[in-house]
């Protein structure tokens, strides 16, 4: 029977961000990823690297976040040295775009508050239409202005996808892909602590492992349970258009609308509650499109190639959980819908949690530009919930 | 918004014929194709055929007239020059003319979008100067140019119609590269009583061979290992030929190996597939009537599977039928009594197919192209990268996506997925079935934003 120091379930951007930190670490591991019509946040996502809006009503995500995108930089260095496939990450700023007067001032006061929350130190500047034509050129009539924070950013998400997926195999990691996992049971019901786990997946092969880690999106609500975790999750479905490849038009991405650095022009930011529903629409994906040629009218011309959906696993207040299991100790629940901005953080701060001999009580972080010494997990415990 | 009994999606044997029959038995009817004329791809352009070139095309198309021809006299909605760019599932029909876009509704659909040529993905077949033998034909329809000095490379019917075109035109193909193999022969021969039902047809194929032959064209037999020569453009063909290789110089190539369903419009709509072994392709899963996995949905023609153009124009017959009788507009008994000299055709033209199929199938070097050969056209995907990314972990052709940008350009996969599924089932050691295809989503042909955005407001 195969055998590792960790199990990850979910082979999409959290769980390969999470193997390679700890492979990075000298760990063993071994990652179960599902079949090719798996429903996958990872492939529906837009490749923000973001900070600006994060966390006003949760001050540890707000942290957390930007700690995540300060350490992007160094993380896609790691990762292009081992792959040679630089990320194309861009990190000189990025905008919300707003059509009305009201809706730029609602924001602007919202991250003032923030700013004040974190001490002052929280970089961004409120663009009026002038101001942000000389930044976007292409920025249409309609559009009142913008907040540019400058410390968001995006990469291309694909390139990350794919160097993650080789890097973990170049460390060696175990990969069992095409295959659902059925069950993860520790392997001694007495609750003494990391006796282990014994993972089995659907096809009634056996793994396995020290400790496990699920983050298998929406299907951590059936594995998860028997493990001891409530998986307040559901499922919000995101629908996302992209154009034929464009000489450039825009400069920064914005969370509504970016050009990829292949030259496609990507939009989306559209949130509904379907279930689990991955289709795409029409009455969004026109609204989608008004949109973009609200803001950059220039793009009325441009030519649509794809529309599609994916479904974002959010918890009840859209921020990440991480728990560590009480009635399975060494069973590690992980959830986000950020997991691209969040993954630098994931395969460093994350991997130092999961890893240490008490995570329920860990404070103590090693990581060269992590500045906060008393760093909060409980904040991200799923038992937020339960009051 | 306008509503219709039935709208059929395509003008080709399938759609026109649907057209007529269901005109006739009192349904409201829209017809749309993405031409500006009725006939789809085997008579395309009929309507603007002139003595010349009906005398090169030969008898074969010029029998579109009569079907072409009823059109002007039925009471039908027929617009042409219309792209249909998304389906849904109530029957809502999305599509544009001249940069604007339009919707439908329907009680019922019958997808008739036919066929498109089968990627033959060898090196060097992106070039410019290498075409497929199809489009060589729309030329001489659409157009009446015609492709001079061409090398002709691959196998199939159509591959031996065009060649006779090019030599009635004045301007035969410098050589016939087939890869067909003598084995064929063999394996074919147990299907050929079933297809001596359509002995005028196979007669007449004997006699396009005839006229290849007496025309003085070279035609290397069971050739292999075909290879495109040029940087920049095409400069030669070369190919193993009885232990030898051989190499023709020449700047024009075409293509072909056989046809497969265009499934863009079906995969959207998320209908159930099955993979055809002996055709080697995916096609929609149909009832009798060609009803799909979704009852308001019915499938007529080569888009469900490929049965040629006369027993596309019996399936138009037997699907209007069957989707009038589920709208109830007519009885069962009328539907079983319409289709019936329909079937007694169906059932012919399926013996020649099954002949044809093992006559002429799939050569090895086209399901499973080297390393180094191009298979995603749009974004420069070779085979061997996609091997690479199984080794990555990729089990289906959605993940060569992620992996690769496979399949991600403006085509939709359109091209190249049906070898993207044979070479990830080769490696994965999985079914045609199990590896599955790619997802299609609309738009399922490219429109502008500005289209798109016109419908704000207007969807359900």
């Amino acid at each position: 029977m195969q055998e590792s120091d960790f199990a990850i379930v979910g082979g999409g951007v959290v769980g390969l961000s999470i193997a390679y930190g700890l492979l990075c670490k000298g760990k063993t591991v071994t990652i179960f990823d599902e079949h090719d019509n798996a429903l996958r946040a990872s492939r529906g996502n837009f490749g923000l690297v973001w900070v600006q809006g994060k966390g006003s009503k949760l001050p540890e995500y707000a942290k957390w976040t930007r700690q995540s995108a300060k350490s992007w930089k160094n993380f896609a260095a790691g990762l292009s040295d081992e792959s040679g496939t630089d990320l194309r990450l861009q990190q000189q700023g990025g905008y919300s775009i707003y059509l009305t007067e009201q809706s730029l001032a609602e924001r602007a006061s919202d991250l003032q508050n923030l700013k004040a929350q974190l001490g002052g130190d929280y970089p961004f500047d409120v663009l009026g239409h002038n101001a942000i034509k000389k930044e976007e050129p292409h920025i249409g009539p309609k559009v009142a202005g913008a907040i540019l924070h400058h410390e968001d950013g995006h990469v291309n998400p694909l390139l990350f996808l794919r160097t993650l997926s080789r890097v973990v195999r170049q460390r060696n990691a175990h990969l069992v892909t095409g295959k659902s996992v059925a069950s993860i049971a520790p392997l001694n019901e007495s609750q003494s602590s990391d006796s282990g786990f014994v993972i089995t997946t659907a096809d009634g092969a056996e793994f396995r492992s020290r400790r496990v880690v699920l983050c298998a999106g929406l299907g951590s609500k059936t594995l998860g349970q028997p493990l001891g975790f409530n998986v307040p999750i559901r499922a919000q479905r995101g629908q996302v258009l992209i154009t034929e490849k464009m000489p450039p038009i825009i400069n920064r991405p914005s969370d509504e609308i970016r050009q990829v650095d292949e030259g496609g022009i990507q939009i989306g930011a559209s949130a509904e509650e379907v279930g689990a529903d991955d289709r795409e629409t029409l009455d969004i994906t026109a609204r989608l499109a008004q949109n973009a040629i609200d803001q950059y009218p220039v793009l009325a011309q441009a030519s649509l190639i794809r529309s599609w959906a994916a479904l974002r696993i959010m918890s009840p207040d859209g921020f990440p959980i991480y728990q560590h299991s009480r009635t399975a100790p060494g069973a590690f629940f992980v959830t986000c819908h950020s997991g691209i901005t969040l993954a630098a953080a994931h395969a460093t701060l994350l991997t130092d949690w999961i890893c240490a001999d008490q995570p329920d009580h860990y404070r103590d972080f090693n990581f060269p530009d992590f500045n906060i010494t008393d760093f909060d997990f409980s904040a991200f415990s799923e038992e937020r919930f339960n009051a | 918004m306008k509503t219709y009994d039935l709208a059929i999606i395509g003008a080709g044997p399938a759609g026109m014929t649907a057209t007529t029959a269901a005109c006739a038995q009192g349904a409201s009817v829209c017809l749309l194709d993405e031409q500006q004329t009725p006939g789809g791809q085997i008579y395309r352009s009929l309507n603007h055929c002139d003595e010349q070139r009906g005398a090169i095309l030969g008898e074969d198309y010029l029998y579109g007239k009569t079907l072409i021809d009823p059109l002007s006299t039925i009471d039908a909605d027929q617009t042409f020059g219309a792209t249909v760019w998304r389906i849904d599932e109530n029957g809502h029909i999305y599509f544009s003319t001249h940069g604007q876009a339009h919707r439908i509704q329907a009680r019922h659909i019958i997808i008739a979008t036919g066929a498109l040529e089968r990627a033959s993905p060898v090196p060097g077949w992106t070039l410019p100067g290498v075409m497929t033998v199809g489009a060589a034909q729309i030329l001489i329809k659409s157009s009446g140019l015609i492709t001079e000095g061409a090398v002709l490379a691959g196998t199939g019917p159509l591959l031996y119609t065009v060649a006779v075109q090019l030599i009635s035109a004045g301007s035969p193909p410098t050589a016939i590269v087939d890869t067909q193999q003598p084995a064929n022969y063999v394996t074919a021969a147990k299907y050929l009583p079933s297809a001596l039902a359509r002995a005028a047809t196979l007669k007449k194929g004997l006699g396009y061979l005839a006229k290849i032959r007496s025309a003085g064209i070279p035609f290397y037999r069971a050739a292999g290992d075909l290879t495109i020569e040029g940087s920049t453009a095409a400069q030669a063909l070369s190919f193993s030929h009885k232990g030898h290789t051989v190499r023709l110089q020449t700047d024009n190539v075409l293509l072909h190996q056989g046809v497969i369903p265009n499934t863009q419009l079906t995969r959207s709509l998320r209908l159930k597939h099955e993979w055809n072994r002996a055709q080697r392709c995916f096609h929609p899963q149909t009832s009798d009537w060609g009803i799909s996995s979704q009852s308001n949905i019915s499938i007529a023609g080569d888009g469900g599977g490929i049965g040629g153009a006369i027993a596309a124009q019996a399936e138009g017959h037997v699907a209007a039928l069957g989707a009038l009788q589920s709208l109830s507009l007519i009885t069962t008994e009328q539907r079983d009594a319409g289709a019936q000299p329909h079937r007694q055709t169906l059932k012919k033209e399926a013996g020649l197919r099954r002949f044809l199929d093992a006559l002429y199938p799939v050569p090895e070097e086209v399901m499973r192209p080297s390393d180094h050969t191009i298979i995603c056209r749009c974004e420069d995907v070779t085979a061997g990268e996609i091997r690479s990314f199984v080794k990555a972990g990729c089990t289906g052709p959605n993940q060569t996506k992620a992996f690769g940008r496979c399949g991600m350009g403006p085509c939709q996969g359109r091209y190249c997925g049906t070898t993207v599924t044979e070479i990830l089932a080769a490696e994965n050691k999985l079914s045609h079935d199990a590896v599955g295809a790619y997802r299609v989503r609309a738009p399922i042909k490219p429109i502008t934003l500005g289209e798109l955005a016109s419908l704000t407001g207007t969807g359900d």
